[in-house]
């Protein structure tokens, strides 16, 4: 059988930012979906959204309230979400309430007048909410299972793409006759860890389709539900492959020691402790870059955008006008309660926006405060994430990260996540004649040749400077506490 | 607190409405009951009909304080109204009401309260988009007494 063969299922927008990436494309037309999960957890809200996206008064949503919320209150909470239309009701969103039949009779009385409602609408999409409330009445499981296949039968026959919405635990999602019957099964969770609440979203199930899978932070707010995908949405887009480009630091020095400069699409790690000039030199490659017209992105956690701005300022480095230009973004970011996810999801809407070549995040340490603590676990594995698949699409990371300073180590990162990085440039303290002094090193450069130099550098008014010769007088001096050689002193030239 | 002039202009609207749509020999009272039992169908088909009476109920309550002369109506299980045609017309005990809702005018004063309620909770777009499609023939808009009121 040919492509062309094969019945086309058509994918329906779920009107939920970033759940469309998650499913797929949109959920499957005609199928048979269940939303299950603790109460609050957005169950309700998800459905509505996805009403309100898909009703016509052509092909009309009928919405089945039973026993549980009462639909006078839902609606006047519902309503206060940005996606409520009242326009759409009645017309195109009908609100139909069960709760006598459910009470008076048994489940075919319930699917008779669902029927007798189906028929008479026409409806492109069905939501039973609560089904949880209804099935608990049936005498038997088998009574159970037969109803849901009929339903499942009827509503399938009627083109209608259905929601059943309930109440369920983890334990119950085993032998459940419920989600056999079910071609979609949306788990909304809810958790309290310390004092933040973590909302996750899995596909459980969803037939026909290639959906991500895992578990999918999402947030409710006045907007409704607002899921954010691991993927970063990023999944579809052809990755870009290696440039041959090198970005530059405008560091002359620096430069020469990278060969030139980092590749394009490459993620650098400048790790050293407290004042050793990270933020500077982070500085320093997002306005070389916007000297060149490469729009960036600056992600503080620390300090303020104006204080950001007004300290390059003083290193003769000028973010205002950029940042007028839409140039350069600086982005503040200190969301107690927001997941990582969300988090990088703010930092990938601005690269999208402004179409970013670089991207500066000053610092991690700031980053995983900033999150809440249920989230900081994820840490680590989000921002590979974050971070494969911006270098994916071209876009350039450099990240700050502090480090203990240590006389018996040289560690790169408290996080352990040199991994993630292509290139490594490590600064620090180190003791010389009674001074504390900086050294830069470049420990990695997984793109090309790189100076193995240690070079001394200051932080001057015009931000780092590389002084002028390699220092060789000195052993050991990546410990900090250096032992000057026996060899008279002489300065050699780079290498 | 009375029900606001807005909802009883509505009120007198529909009852109107309903009143010329009706043969003229009926009592007005069944204009007041055919508006009810519009909204009854209409609120309880989404609300269902536990919630409708709850409603019916607080506004029957709220409506008595303002008209005695409802004192003999009652809310049935289901939502229905019983007595509001075999009420004998009393005075007011607010004059001024008297004056501007006659004796009689219970059903009308019932009906506000009960718009009101629903006002409170759906809010005016989603109130008036209930009314319209149960009366798609009603000038609602035109029901404001500011406006300059219709009868």
């Amino acid at each position: 059988m040919s492509t062309q063969d094969k019945v086309q299922i058509k994918k329906l927008p779920t009107g939920v930012p970033g759940l469309d990436e998650i499913v797929g494309g949109g959920l499957p037309e005609f199928s048979f979906n269940i939303i299950a999960g603790a109460p609050g957890s957005g169950k309700t809200t998800l459905a509505h959204q996805f009403v309100f996206a898909n009703a016509s008064s052509e092909r009309p949503a009928l919405y089945f309230t039973v026993l549980g919320e009462s639909a006078i209150k839902m609606l006047r909470y519902q309503q206060q979400y940005t996606f409520f239309d009242p326009s759409k009701l009645p017309d195109s969103i009908r609100f139909i309430n069960l709760s006598q039949v459910v009470l008076e009779g048994d489940l075919s009385a319930v699917l008779d007048q669902i029927t007798k409602e189906v028929e008479k609408a026409n409806p492109a999409v069905v939501v039973v909410d609560s089904f949880r409330t209804m099935v608990r009445k049936p005498k038997s499981d088998m009574d159970l299972q037969s109803f849901i296949q009929r339903l499942a039968l009827f509503l399938a026959s009627w083109q209608a793409t259905t929601f059943l919405i309930g109440e369920y635990a983890e334990e119950e999602l085993r032998d459940n006759p419920i989600f056999t019957v079910a071609d979609g099964l949306l788990w909304l969770r809810q958790t309290t860890e310390r004092n933040s609440i973590v909302r996750k979203l899995q596909i459980v199930k969803l037939r026909g389709q290639d959906s991500v899978p895992g578990l999918h932070t999402f947030r409710i707010t006045d907007a409704g539900v607002q899921a954010f995908s691991r993927t970063f949405g990023l999944t579809a887009r052809k990755r870009n492959p290696p440039g041959a480009r090198r970005l530059c630091f405008g560091i002359p020095e620096l430069d020469k020691m990278l060969d030139g400069g980092v590749p394009e699409g490459d993620s650098i790690l400048v790790a050293g402790s407290s004042g050793t000039g990270k933020s500077v030199l982070a500085t320093q490659f997002i306005a070389d870059g916007v000297s060149k017209g490469e729009p960036a992105i600056i992600a503080v956690f620390e300090e303020r955008p104006e204080a950001y701005a007004l300290r390059a300022a003083n290193l003769g480095l000028d973010l205002e006008t950029p940042q007028k230009d839409g140039k350069l973004i600086i982005l503040y970011l200190r969301p107690l309660d927001l997941s990582v996810d969300e988090t990088m999801q703010s930092i990938l809407d601005a690269v999208q926006k402004i179409g970013a070549k670089r991207l500066v995040i000053d610092s991690l340490a700031g980053f995983e405060m900033a999150l809440s603590p249920g989230f900081r676990a994820d840490f680590r594995e989000s921002l590979y994430r974050m971070i494969f698949a911006l270098t994916g699409i071209g876009v350039t990371i450099l990240s700050t990260v502090e480090v203990d300073e240590s006389f018996t180590e040289f560690p790169f990162s408290t996080y352990s996540i040199s991994f993630l990085c292509d290139d490594i440039i490590r600064m620090r303290y180190v003791s010389i004649d009674g001074q504390l002094r900086k050294v830069m090193v470049v420990i990695k450069m997984r793109g090309g040749n790189h100076a193995k130099d240690i070079r001394e550098y200051e932080i001057t008014s015009k931000g780092v400077v590389i002084l002028g010769k390699r220092l060789t007088e000195y052993q050991a001096l990546i410990s900090g506490i250096p032992v000057h050689s026996d060899r008279p002193d002489r300065m050699e030239e780079p290498a | 607190m009375a029900a606001s002039l807005k909802t009883r202009d509505l009120a007198r609207c529909l009852l109107n409405y309903e009143a010329a749509s009706a043969t003229s020999t009926e009592p007005k009272e069944s204009a007041a009951l055919g508006v009810y039992e519009k909204l009854r169908q209409s609120l309880s088909a989404f609300a269902g009909e536990a919630a409708f009476e709850s409603l019916a109920f607080r506004a029957l309550t709220q409506a008595k304080s303002e008209a005695p002369s409802l004192w003999a109506v009652q809310v049935t299980e289901g939502g229905s109204l019983q007595n509001l045609g075999d009420v004998e017309p009393q005075s007011d005990t607010d004059q001024g009401l008297a004056a501007k809702f006659p004796a009689g005018d219970g059903g009308i004063i019932l009906i506000a309260r009960l718009l009101g309620l629903v006002h409170i909770f759906l809010g005016e777009a989603l109130t008036m988009r209930l009314l319209r499609v149960t009366w798609p023939g009603a000038a609602l808009d035109d029901c404001n007494s500011e406006n300059g009121r219709k009868t």
